[in-house]
């Protein structure tokens, strides 16, 4: 089955065309509140469960934005971000 | 005729506790619960596999086995491994079809090379057979090779590892799950562990779709879906990316390849099994993923790389394909702990595609761990806590992100 993932410039193009970017797990946390629990947890950590998560790309071979999409990790499929199982 | 056979394992009810729950009939699961009534007279002990034993990386993977890692905290564990193959061969009465072929790690580098003396210097530091070959001697073991300066990346040389090689790695499987049912080992496969349950800071129970069992030890062994497990189960979450990560068989050839190849640069690797199929690998899919799926974008690294140094496999058909998961942490060695996050918790997962070769050592420690609540000196560098330390392991020379071309 072709990956396909959605670009908010080019539109929907091959999944190979993309640099996956890791999990989007929110703002970097506050330096002056920073422990090194959070900052492990901020770089390191991730939740690894099969199913929708909301995930940082980057178009490489197109015009070489960064964005967010929603995705199935079971299906490789992209979610609607209105869908309900899209919760980041 | 049928009815002299006798299963190798036997079917039997849970029961509503054990000493032990081990998720995962895996070989890492079903080696800690073999060691766990084998060294520790602990055989009250319950193995829950949700499909079938060896459905997850134990039943598809390659099944090559090494010691010739990087750094001084896992070349010991891999040593160990290695020595093991025999010794289980004869205990268990199965024959798990060791075959120390050697293996040959191609450098198409001067700073590959670099890199591989240092490699070389390590484990001959620890008594491990590793040696340094320039391109010459590489086509003198390994004679299908293309030394010439045609490929993309020419051949600069190859680290040379003679006790390494392959292992039947269905029949560990099956030799364990007879190891462990023959000493009282309950093996519960169709059976899916739901949830973990804790009291005054302890593990208590787990439930699954066959009831609840109580239990003061759990040890997470999913492989792949080990990490899921500890963030919904355990309430833990851990540095692992899940990769679906394929593998190929061609066609049975005449002899032509009897050592294990593999090349960094290529990301690729071939062997030749004793019937003949050239066996290869390559590297994960580009981004996380749980499917499974085999892709064309693969088949098409695979022939186009593999050809590169063995290009007498041009015209060789593909016969089989088939994808498993790779659970990977940044620094690309496992995670084994113990009492995280509570009492009676113990975790060995993060074993990424090399994850094989190792279990039956590392079940062989973890059993310790769990009977004595001690963590044996040789797993105590694989702690969790290494992240929060900034203590990451060099087995890579940089910290891994799961991208393509990174
Ligand atoms: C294509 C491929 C090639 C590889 N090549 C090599 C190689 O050449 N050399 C090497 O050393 N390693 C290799 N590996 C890696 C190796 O296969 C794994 O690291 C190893 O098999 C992990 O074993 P395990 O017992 O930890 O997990 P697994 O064998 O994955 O077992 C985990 C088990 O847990 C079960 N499970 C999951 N969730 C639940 C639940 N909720 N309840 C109950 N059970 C559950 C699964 O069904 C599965 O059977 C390769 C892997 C792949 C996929
Ligand atoms: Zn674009």
């Amino acid at each position: 089955m072709a990956f396909t993932i959605t670009c908010p410039i080019c539109g929907p193009r091959s999944g190979y065309e993309f640099r996956y970017g890791g999990q989007d797990k929110g703002p970097r946390p506050d330096p002056a509140e920073m422990t090194p629990e959070t900052w492990c947890d901020y770089v390191h950590m991730t939740d690894s469960c099969p199913g929708v998560q909301k995930e940082w790309w980057y178009h490489r071979a197109g015009c070489g934005i960064w964005f967010t999409i929603y995705r199935d990790t079971t299906t490789n499929l992209e979610v609607s971000p209105d869908s309900p199982e899209a919760v980041a | 005729m049928f009815g002299l056979h006798k299963r190798l394992w036997a079917a039997r009810p849970v029961k509503s506790s054990y000493d032990a729950v081990i998720i995962g009939g895996g070989l890492h699961g079903l080696a800690t619960a073999y060691f766990l009534a084998r060294d520790h007279n602990i055989t009250n002990v319950a193995v829950i596999e949700k499909r079938f034993i060896g459905f997850g990386g134990s039943g598809r993977n390659t099944a090559i086995v090494r010691a010739n890692q990087r750094t001084q905290e896992n070349l010991p564990l891999y040593k160990e491994a290695l020595d093991l193959w025999p010794e289980l061969t004869r205990e268990l009465d199965f024959n798990l079809m060791f075959h120390n072929c050697g293996n040959l790690n191609l450098a198409h580098s001067e700073a590959a090379l670099k890199a591989m003396r240092l490699q070389v210097a390590s484990a001959q530091f620890l008594g491990i057979d590793s040696r340094l070959l320039d391109p010459k001697e590489c086509k003198e073991v390994v004679p299908a090779l293309d030394i010439s300066g045609r490929p993309r990346y020419p051949i600069t040389g190859g680290m040379y590892h003679p006790p390494g090689g392959i292992v039947r790695h269905d029949a560990v499987v099956w030799g364990l799950a007879k190891g462990c049912s023959r000493r009282g080992v309950h093996i519960h496969q169709g059976t899916e562990v739901t949830g973990i349950g804790f009291e005054k800071g302890k593990v208590a129970w787990v439930d699954t779709d066959r009831g609840k069992i109580r239990t003061p030890r759990v040890l997470n062994a999913a492989g792949g879906y080990s990490a899921g497990i500890a963030s919904r189960l355990m309430g833990l979450r851990l540095p692992i990316s899940v990769l679906t990560i394929q593998a190929m068989v061609t066609q049975p050839l005449k002899p032509l390849l009897h050592h294990v190849v593999s090349s960094g640069a290529y990301h690729c690797y071939a062997n030749q099994t004793l019937k003949g199929e050239i066996v290869t690998g390559a590297h994960m899919d580009p981004w996380p993923n749980f499917t499974t799926q085999t892709t064309a974008a693969y088949i098409k690294h695979q022939a186009e790389f593999v050809t590169e140094f063995l290009p007498c496999l041009k015209g060789a058909k593909f016969m089989r394909i088939w994808g498993g998961l790779a659970d990977m942490t940044p620094d690309m060695a496992p995670i084994i702990d113990g009492h995280v996050p509570a009492e009676g918790c113990f975790l060995d997962c993060g074993w990424g595609y090399f994850g094989f070769k190792s279990s039956t050592v590392t079940g062989r420690y973890m059993a310790r761990y769990m009977a004595t609540g001690e963590c044996p000196e040789i797993l105590q560098p694989f702690a969790l806590k290494r992240f929060q330390e900034h203590r990451l392991m060099g087995e890579t020379a940089a910290l891994v992100d799961y991208s393509a071309n990174n």
